[in-house]
């Protein structure tokens, strides 16, 4: 049975969690729901717990001299969702993520450090090449998203770091699209997800990249499937098409329902793909902007 | 608000108590030096239990079973039938079957109690489908090959010379799957001694039910237990039956702590352990002449019951008489059968066994009707049954069916024929139609012969209360009854009292159930209130009357002949679907209805009726999966079992006819059940057209349809 702390400070934070190993619990709409007991009980994980939602610190979405945006950890899905300095895909997901009161209370540092291959916010900042910024009392490390979920539920956190924030850096795609498909149209956990994004200048495709949420273990980005696109002329692209499918299809491994998520992965990919082809007005594919 | 007109429009009577959270639900209510109780269930789906270990439990603490059932009481839950057991003993026949009731004052040391109890099984293997049940797989649950119930019904012609002489025959098997109830309230129930009775608190849709359910338990009589609805937070059939099994063991568990002691499920044990719609297959030969004119319809019905027949023997009555839909064809044989499975017992859900057919036959003549050519609506309608027409029991419809009137308003409204020539086949549009009934009251002749429902007024000076054992469970009972005594009265609705029933102060009027309600339970109160006006004058006094069966409704309980049912409802509804091709995402862009249902006692109840019935039969035909593995259920939170939000379904055109029923209060029949009858078929309907697919088992959530597409 773990113990409870309320640190008041980033440092006390810090040392609670290089001492105690106290993980942090912010919105709490993971941790308090994945260790629920029943009526009139307290959930009681047997980890030590800390609070640590008062750490202003880890708040506010700002962005940085070389354009990039930091996320803090603490922001909240309904803040993300309503900062326009936050990048379309992101918000689009983080609109999108359970209901009015879960997104005003779950934070991107609880959705990053959950690491469910569901998880809504991980897929786009993926696809963002969005990197997360981790804090110890021994210092700060930086590391790609992508690298830091390691798979279901495993993260290569540290027992004695807590995530800081998240970088996003800057971009300018031509074309973007973003899918959840949920088990209903609103405060529904992801069937399946895709952001795809791409970037023509002369004709040719200097930027393409996908990811997948909810088809394995963790996001699924695959640069060896991307870099069959990165770089061809937009005229080539429709005889590439096939294989890049076919190397997207082998990059994603869904546990259930295979043939469904297989399919229409394949289907969101070609939509967009045939926007690409068709010289589309520039901007979202798919579905009306925010 | 003073109002006493039939045809004004009301705020709901609970409205207000429920929206600011003063309503006293049974999780609300507290004792002194009360209890709190646990139920310990089976883990496994099929076994004999070897040892049953029990930690040293502290002072103040109790673990129930089977052994504390006095010599003179019966281990069974009288529902219908008397086969449901109130603790396993010696052997366990589904995933979560009672087995204890774990109590004490601290709800921490119960928690960790309850991980240090230990039980020891043999297991056998179980038989959880249909067909596991009829290949009797593990050994029989139940006799020598699992039915548990059965009966046929026979219309017309010999089946066999039909199918000899017709030009064709289309069979088919058509299936649906468990529907989990999910009330907003889960279960609760507090039991509690008061001079020297037990009373029970409980969530529930029938006080009754539950006394006599578990009376036998102590070998005492109904009479010798208080029972005292607390306000329900839904219900849907989900606590008709189903209180019972939490009331018996605490009834067993007071009997020897004599200590107030509390029951709450918690969400999950809602989803995992309590009751669900019977899951069906259901198998049609149709002989078919050259130009697809049906000469007679073989029906063999499967319900799943579970590993308790409860009530199903009636939920697959209703189902047989169900299974010819609103048609009238030559000939029909219709067999039903309940089969046994070692999963959680299935019982009563809003529409009582009659959604599952009629969602099967519905589909079917769509599939036929498409086969030939013809626009199934059209084709459907040319076997609506009429006036005097005659039931699959040889019974006959007594009152004006207006279907043909129901299906042009619904078409007009939604400009059917139109959109069905422009989507076509497989556009990714598409718009579908379905008819649909339900029989009002009880099946047979359960009103006359076994529920002899009474209702009671009483006057004390110029207030009338009114005595029922009728439920509200969020339905708009309390008001809608309330409506139709002041109307009878002529007084003012203020002046009446309709209080959550206690069975020690109000007759038997019946369980809360079948549709019943306004339609029986509603004409006996206003033949009170007639009397009772034409008294006014003599001060204070009571009124009781008992259920009078309106002549001219013949029925053979042992034959199952006659007129099943006094009177049903009727439905058309349309349903417009946009198909994502990319995604197979289902957005539903029109819903159209139109029901007859006598005449409505209060529009604004049966709007919410009909919006709340037509959702939840959206619900069960789109995306509510409860998936059944190895005897466990597979969906345990509101997040994996998921039911539409306001997000999922548009806007909906109602429409109404107006019927008067000659032996309902102001004309009414019973509505609650019809309007979940029937638009899940239309839903399929439209889905099927926009893609170009069969669909033969509901639900179909994308996934589903991806399977479809492959088959297609």
């Amino acid at each position: 049975m773990g113990v409870n702390y309320v640190p008041e400070t980033l440092e006390e934070a810090l040392l609670l969690r290089k001492a105690e190993k106290a993980v942090p619990l912010a919105g709490g709409t993971d941790i308090m729901v994945q260790h629920r007991r029943g009526l009139g009980l307290a959930p009681q994980p047997d980890f030590p717990v800390m609070i640590i939602s008062g750490l202003n610190e880890l708040r506010g979405i700002k962005k940085l001299d070389d354009g990039s945006v930091e996320i803090g950890a603490l922001s909240t899905a309904a803040e993300i969702a309503a900062s326009e300095l936050v990048p379309w895909h992101v918000r689009k997901a983080a609109s999108g993520m359970g209901a009015i009161s879960l997104r005003n209370s779950a934070t991107i540092g609880g959705n990053i450090g959950n690491g469910s291959p569901k998880g809504d916010l991980p897929q786009p900042l993926i696809l963002l090449d969005a990197e997360v910024v981790l804090l110890s009392f021994d210092g700060e490390r930086r590391m790609l998203l992508d690298e830091f979920i390691i798979g279901a539920k495993k993260t290569a956190l540290r027992d004695d770091e807590i995530i800081k924030s998240v970088i996003i850096p800057p971009h300018e795609f031509t074309y973007s699209y973003y899918r959840k498909i949920g088990m209903r149209r609103a405060n529904a956990i992801s069937k399946l997800s895709l952001s795809a994004a791409c970037t023509v200048k002369d004709g040719v495709i200097s930027d393409f990249r996908a990811s997948s949420g909810a088809a394995g273990p963790k996001v699924i980005r695959s640069r060896e499937a991307e870099s069959m696109i990165t770089r061809k002329p937009v005229a080539e692209l429709e005889d590439i098409v096939p294989d890049f499918l076919a190397a997207w299809d082998h990059a994603i491994s869904p546990h259930a329902m295979p043939k469904y998520r297989r399919n229409t992965t394949a289907r969101m990919l070609t939509e967009f793909l045939e926007a690409v082809i068709n010289g589309a007005e520039p901007g979202i594919i798919g579905q009306e902007a925010l | 608000m003073p109002v006493n007109c039939i045809d004004d429009k009301v705020v709901r009577v609970d409205a207000e108590a429920k929206a600011r959270g003063e309503a006293k639900y049974a999780s609300d209510l507290s004792f002194p030096d009360m209890l709190y109780a646990r139920l310990i269930r089976s883990d496994i789906p099929r076994g004999t239990i070897d040892e049953i270990s029990v930690p040293e439990l502290p002072e103040g603490y109790y673990f129930i079973t089977a052994k504390d059932i006095p010599e003179n009481g019966r281990n069974e839950l009288w529902m219908i039938a008397k086969d449901w057991r109130c603790f396993a003993d010696g052997d366990v026949r589904y995933v979560g079957e009672t087995i204890g009731l774990l109590a004490g004052p601290d709800r921490n040391m119960l928690d960790y109690l309850e991980s240090r109890i230990e039980i020891r099984y043999t297991e056998r293997e179980a038989a959880i489908t249909i067909d596991d049940a009829l290949a009797v797989k593990g050994g029989p649950i139940v006799g020598e090959d699992n039915v548990l119930c059965s009966l046929f019904c026979e219309k017309g012609e010999k089946m066999q010379s039909i199918m000899d002489r017709a030009d064709s025959v289309f069979t088919e098997t058509l299936e649906t799957g468990f529907q989990e109830h999910v009330h907003l309230e889960t279960n609760g129930a507090v039991i509690t001694m008061e001079n020297g009775k037990y009373v029970i608190y409980i969530s529930a849709q029938c006080p009754f039910y539950v006394r006599k359910s578990v009376a036998g338990l102590l070998g005492l009589t109904p009479e010798d237990i208080i029972v005292r609805q607390t306000t329900t937070g839904g219900a849907f059939g989900g606590k008709e039956h189903f209180p019972d099994v939490l009331a018996g063991p605490l009834l067993v568990a007071e009997s020897v702590i004599r200590k107030p002691i509390k029951l709450i499920f918690t969400r999950e044990e809602d989803m995992l352990f309590s009751v669900k719609r019977h899951p069906s297959k259901v198998t049609y030969r149709t002989a078919l002449d050259k130009e697809g004119n049906i000469l007679g319809i073989d029906g063999t019905i499967y319900y799943n019951c579970g590993a308790y027949l409860s009530s199903s023997y009636v939920v697959l009555q209703r189902g047989v008489f169900h299974a010819n839909g609103v048609y009238d064809f030559p000939a029909t044989y219709l067999k039903g059968v309940g089969v046994a499975t070692n999963t959680f017992p299935s019982d009563a859900f809003r529409g009582f066994g009659a959604p599952q057919t009629l969602f099967a036959i519905e589909t079917h003549l769509d599939h036929i009707a498409r086969k030939f050519g013809f626009d199934p609506a059209e084709y459907k309608s040319r076997y609506f049954i009429k006036k005097d027409g005659e039931t699959v029991t040889n019974g006959h419809i007594v009152e004006d069916v207006k279907l043909p009137e129901m299906m042009k308003k619904i078409a007009d409204a939604s400009d059917y024929f139109r959109k069905v020539k422009e989507y076509g086949i497989g556009s990714g549009k598409g718009i579908g139609m379905s008819f649909y009934n339900h029989g009002g009251a009880f099946t047979g002749n359960g009103e006359q012969a076994i529920i002899k429902a009474h209702a009671r007024l009483v006057k004390t000076g110029d207030r009338v209360r009114i005595e029922v054992g009728s439920t509200e469970m969020g339905q708009g009972f309390q008001t809608s009854l309330r409506k139709i005594v002041a109307n009878a009265l002529n007084i003012d609705m203020d002046q009446v009292d309709y209080d959550n029933p206690d069975t020690s102060l109000v007759p038997d009027s019946g369980p809360t159930a079948a549709s019943r309600s306004t339609m029986v339970v509603g004409k006996i109160a206003e033949n009170c209130a007639l009397e009772m006006k034409a008294r006014w004058n003599e001060g204070d006094f009571s009124v009781e009357k008992e259920y009078e069966h309106p002549d001219g409704h013949p029925w053979d309980q042992a034959t199952f002949r006659g007129d099943a049912y006094l009177g049903y409802g009727w439905g058309a509804a349309c349903v417009e679907v946009d198909v994502d091709k990319v995604t197979n995402e289902v957005k539903t862009t029109g819903i159209w209805t139109c029901h007859d249902i006598g005449h409505a006692i209060d529009e604004l109840i049966v709007h919410g009726q009909v919006n709340g019935g037509v959702i939840q039969s959206l619900g069960y035909a789109s995306m509510e999966k409860m998936e059944n593995r190895k005897g466990h259920f597979r969906q345990s939170s509101m997040s994996d079992y998921v039911i539409p939000t306001s997000m999922d379904f548009p806007h909906q055109e109602w429409f109404l006819v107006d019927n008067p029923y000659q032996w309902g209060p102001q004309g009414a029949k019973g509505m609650g059940e019809l309007v979940f009858n029937g638009a899940d078929a239309a839903y399929v309907d439209a889905v099927e057209r926009a893609l170009g697919i069969t669909v033969t088992k509901i639900p179909i959530p994308p996934e589903d349809i991806e399977e479809a597409l492959e088959n297609a």
